[in-house]
């Protein structure tokens, strides 16, 4: 199952907040902020449970998170992933040469995979320095 | 007598998030040296007192990599070759000093120039477009006191305070008790414009849900229908226009509005222009009654940072001395872009984590060169960087000065000492700056 | 006629920042001076002749041309502050080329990067590819942008282009950009800008305008709220004096501005808003 058009905002949650203050190199920063945090209606549509991974794919990059309903709906249409190196997988890099990239408002399809596994933040950072 | 075991100290400041909490208690371990309780702080705020406490995430001594693993070092042993590399380096980027104190910062000023390097801090993907607006169109501010005591219409735009600046509801903003404003909640006003229905929203007495990356035509639409425009349009950014009339009669009949604004308008598409956009706004609609805006700056001492540089070189970031001069060009010097287009050849971070906030493109080109990381923490940017430099934490290893989100300086307290051989963040700038001028020779 | 060719020998690592090279600084210098200049790059200094071939006789910058060939996509501020005389540039150019410069001609045959003649005074400036964000922009924190002269751009401008445009009708300032197409917030805060546009437009054009001329020959993704539609028209005059034809549907606005005048009409005694910014979109 998939669904696509969606936007994708990312942002502070208390958890990412708590997490990363605690270690970002831990288990519980992947809980916190290696998720994706979908639209109650939009969830029903993926026929799944809360916390199946999805993977998220925008013109900019791709990442495998958990899903969960968002707490801060309705939102029909829109995704949120807390801010972190999850999300900055796929962010719009390009700031319009004010400095500051576009973190909110990409367009992005997220789909369930059935292999695939979330990273933690280590072993995601890793694969960008190896590349 | 009975040794005293525990100190309690009172009136810590919280090294977190802008809003700067002055009012916390916290109980140490002094035998121990260990933070064994911290009472009136947020959730944030007390897992970053307790993670100061010496644990497999803290750093305690000088590591240099070797062959891809971490060895110990000694601090002039880590000092010499950390110096080595920016010295012979052409174009360094210095980057992160928001959540670190003043005198830090200034330092920091003083190595950049001292390197002919870049100079930028965390506004550069947070806050920046602020700066940005507020030099073109200026910007009618005033301190949080001021509203908690007077403020009768509270606007968060883009900003959900709940989640990022859990206190600021509770000291200034929502629930809090005023001069002028004796029932508290009861006395104002929320709204909330987001996309999403945040928690911010779901305590708020009105919640605007704004299409996303159109917050530009919303106020552009109030503004023209607060000059009593006729508009041609029926529906702006997805509010029908008769809202629209509904929420600018709230604005214009309130005795003392403010807007709080927050990420949801600079760091989607138009940047700058929304803030530019909103100080209008907020300009025009003293037409009619107070109004003020004040922004949600992130870390601690972002403000802090933009000070600092301000009156060390003229501006609030992305600096470049490389012409022996500050020269300010957001979009230029900044680092994410300087990333993008791969112009820098080695880079100090100071107490931050670009490896986990940079979007992933630009990580791989700062992961490309030398990478000197002072930090107290594991972090993703720590872990891939060559040297790593532990430092204590400021604000609660040692003092210092930080800027609220509104100016307001305040002292940061020492609760405890630093574990092992940790520094703080002002004696290894300092350590560097020395073996730097003497590897250039001046 | 004299005439300077320069051409570029190497890459540089880092951006090589050559506001020297302009017909002011060129002029009457024998190529072993000119080859001394001093260029930056990073955090050193260099030469003209560490980087560049240089042949050519100098002479007055009134008459001097400078020709340089390469692809000069790291080098920035060629022709800063530029009076007079002519720069062609084979090839593609870094940031700021021609900014501030009050007189003469830079012609680049290939795209532009940011903040092409940013703040120009005059002069014209003309690039057959594309050019970045901020073409004839203010710099940060200049409430006076671009102050007279002619922008042409044949491809595509970025963002922000003209922002805080300063013309004058009184004193013959008209500050002006042809473009193919155009990124969002186009003649930001513009005063007295003239803007024509052959094709597309992304959103927010004339956001904040407080008088100017923007035509736009195709469409814009989304207008702003703040435009009213006034009607149909078949020609438009610019500030220059040149007519464009064709049928267009004209808008005033930014009436989001406060410098727009709101004047109580006597008679209905409602407000009367005059609006002296124009939008002109393809009928």
């Amino acid at each position: 199952m998939s669904l696509e058009n969606l936007i994708l905002l990312t942002g502070r949650t208390i958890n990412q907040g708590v997490a990363l203050e605690g270690g970002k190199t831990t288990k519980e920063n992947v809980r916190a902020a290696g998720i994706c945090a979908i639209d109650k209606d939009d969830f029903k549509k993926l026929d799944s449970i809360v916390g199946t991974p999805v993977k998220i794919t925008t013109d900019f990059g791709e990442v495998v998170v958990y899903s969960t309903i968002s707490e801060e709906g309705p939102h029909p249409g829109i995704i949120f992933i807390p801010m972190g190196p999850w999300a900055n997988q796929l962010v719009n890099p390009d700031s319009q040469s004010c400095g500051t990239p576009t973190y909110k408002g990409m367009k992005a399809k997220l789909e369930i995979i059935q292999t695939g596994k979330v990273l933690d933040a280590l072993e995601l950072i890793k694969t960008l320095k190896e590349a | 007598m009975v040794e005293k075991k525990i100190n309690t100290v009172y009136d810590v400041v919280c090294p977190f998030c802008g809003t700067l909490c002055d009012d916390l208690e916290v109980d140490v371990n002094i035998k121990e040296n260990l933070v064994v309780e911290v009472r009136n702080a947020c959730q944030i705020g007390t897992k970053k007192f307790f993670s100061s406490n010496p644990s497999p995430h803290r750093y305690e001594k000088p590591l240099i990599k070797d062959n891809g693993t971490f060895k110990e070092v000694s601090w002039d042993e880590a000092i010499d070759i950390a110096a080595d590399i920016l010295a012979k380096s052409k174009r360094p980027l210095l980057y992160g000093f928001a959540s670190t104190e003043c005198e830090a910062q200034s330092k920091g000023v003083e190595l950049a120039e001292t390197l002919g390097g870049i100079l930028d801090n965390t506004a550069s993907v947070c806050h920046g477009p602020t700066l940005l607006a507020e030099q073109d169109v200026g910007v009618p501010t005033s301190t949080l006191g001021e509203y908690k005591n007077r403020a009768d219409l509270i606007i968060f735009w883009g900003s959900n305070p709940v989640h990022a600046h859990p206190r600021h509801l509770g000291r200034y903003s929502q629930f809090v008790r005023g001069y002028f404003r004796k029932d508290g909640r009861n006395d104002r006003f929320i709204i909330v414009v987001d996309p999403r229905n945040t928690h911010t929203a779901q305590i708020a007495d009105l919640h605007i849900q704004v299409n996303p990356n159109e917050d530009y035509e919303l106020m552009n639409g109030i503004r023209a229908m607060l000059r009593g425009v006729e508009l041609d349009a029926k529906m702006i950014s997805g509010i029908p226009i008769e809202k629209i009339k509904e929420l600018i009669k709230i604005l214009k009949e309130c005795k003392y509005g403010v807007i709080f604004f927050g990420m949801g308008l600079t760091q989607s598409l138009a940047h700058h222009r929304n803030i530019d956009t909103a100080i209008c706004l907020t300009r025009e609609l003293n037409d009619y009654t107070k109004f003020l805006i004040t922004p949600m700056r992130g870390h601690y001492n972002i403000t802090g940072a933009n000070t600092v540089f301000t009156w060390n070189t003229g501006y609030g970031y992305s600096i470049d001395f490389s012409r022996g001069y500050p020269r300010y060009n957001p979009g230029e010097f900044s680092s994410v872009d300087l990333l993008m287009r791969d112009e820098i050849d080695a880079s100090l971070i100071v107490a931050s984590d670009p490896a986990s906030n940079f979007p992933a493109a630009s990580v791989k080109n700062l992961f490309k060169h030398p990478l000197i990381s002072v930090e107290p923490h594991h972090t993703p940017t720590s872990e891939n960087a060559d040297i790593i430099l532990p430092a204590a934490f400021a604000g609660i290893e040692c003092e210092g000065t930080a800027y609220r989100m509104d100016h307001v300086p305040i002292r940061l307290r020492k609760v405890k000492d630093a574990p092992g051989e940790c520094l703080t963040d002002r004696e290894i700038l300092e350590k560097l700056i020395l073996k730097v001028k003497e590897k250039l020779g001046e | 006629m004299p005439e300077i060719k320069l051409k570029l020998k190497k890459q540089p690592d880092f951006p090589l920042e050559a506001d020297v090279i302009s017909p002011d600084n060129l002029a009457g210098k024998s190529t072993a001076e000119i080859k001394n200049l001093e260029l930056y790059v990073a955090n050193e200094k260099t030469t003209i002749g560490e980087f560049f071939s240089v042949s050519g006789k100098s002479g007055d910058a009134k008459e001097l041309k400078i020709i340089i060939d390469g692809n000069l996509s790291k080098v920035k501020r060629i022709g800063e502050k530029m009076t007079d005389g002519e720069i062609i540039i084979n090839g593609n150019v870094g940031m700021h080329v021609g900014n501030q410069m009050s007189g003469g001609k830079i012609l680049v045959n290939g795209n532009a990067d940011d903040w092409a003649g940013a703040m120009l005074k005059g002069g014209e400036l003309e690039i057959t590819g594309d050019a970045g964000n901020y073409v004839g922009a203010a710099y940060r924190g200049f409430w006076k942008g671009m102050g007279n002269g002619v922008i042409r751009v044949k491809g595509k401008v970025g963002h922000e282009a003209l922002t805080w445009a300063d013309g004058s009708v009184v004193a013959k300032r008209f500050p002006t950009l042809y473009c193919g197409s155009a990124g969002s917030f186009l003649g930001m805060h513009g005063h007295g800008a003239t803007i024509v546009v052959e094709g597309d437009v992304d959103r927010c054009a004339g956001a904040d305008q407080v008088k100017g001329t923007i035509v736009i020959k195709g469409k814009v993704s989304r207008l702003l709220p703040s435009y009213k539609k006034i009607g149909e028209v078949k020609e438009i005059d610019l500030f220059n004096g040149e007519k464009i034809t064709g049928k267009f549907i004209e808008y005033s606005g930014d009436h989001s501005v406060k410098k727009n005048h709101n004047v109580i009409d006597k008679k209905t005694n409602k407000v009367k808003i005059s609006v002296n910014g124009r939008l002109y979109i393809a009928a």
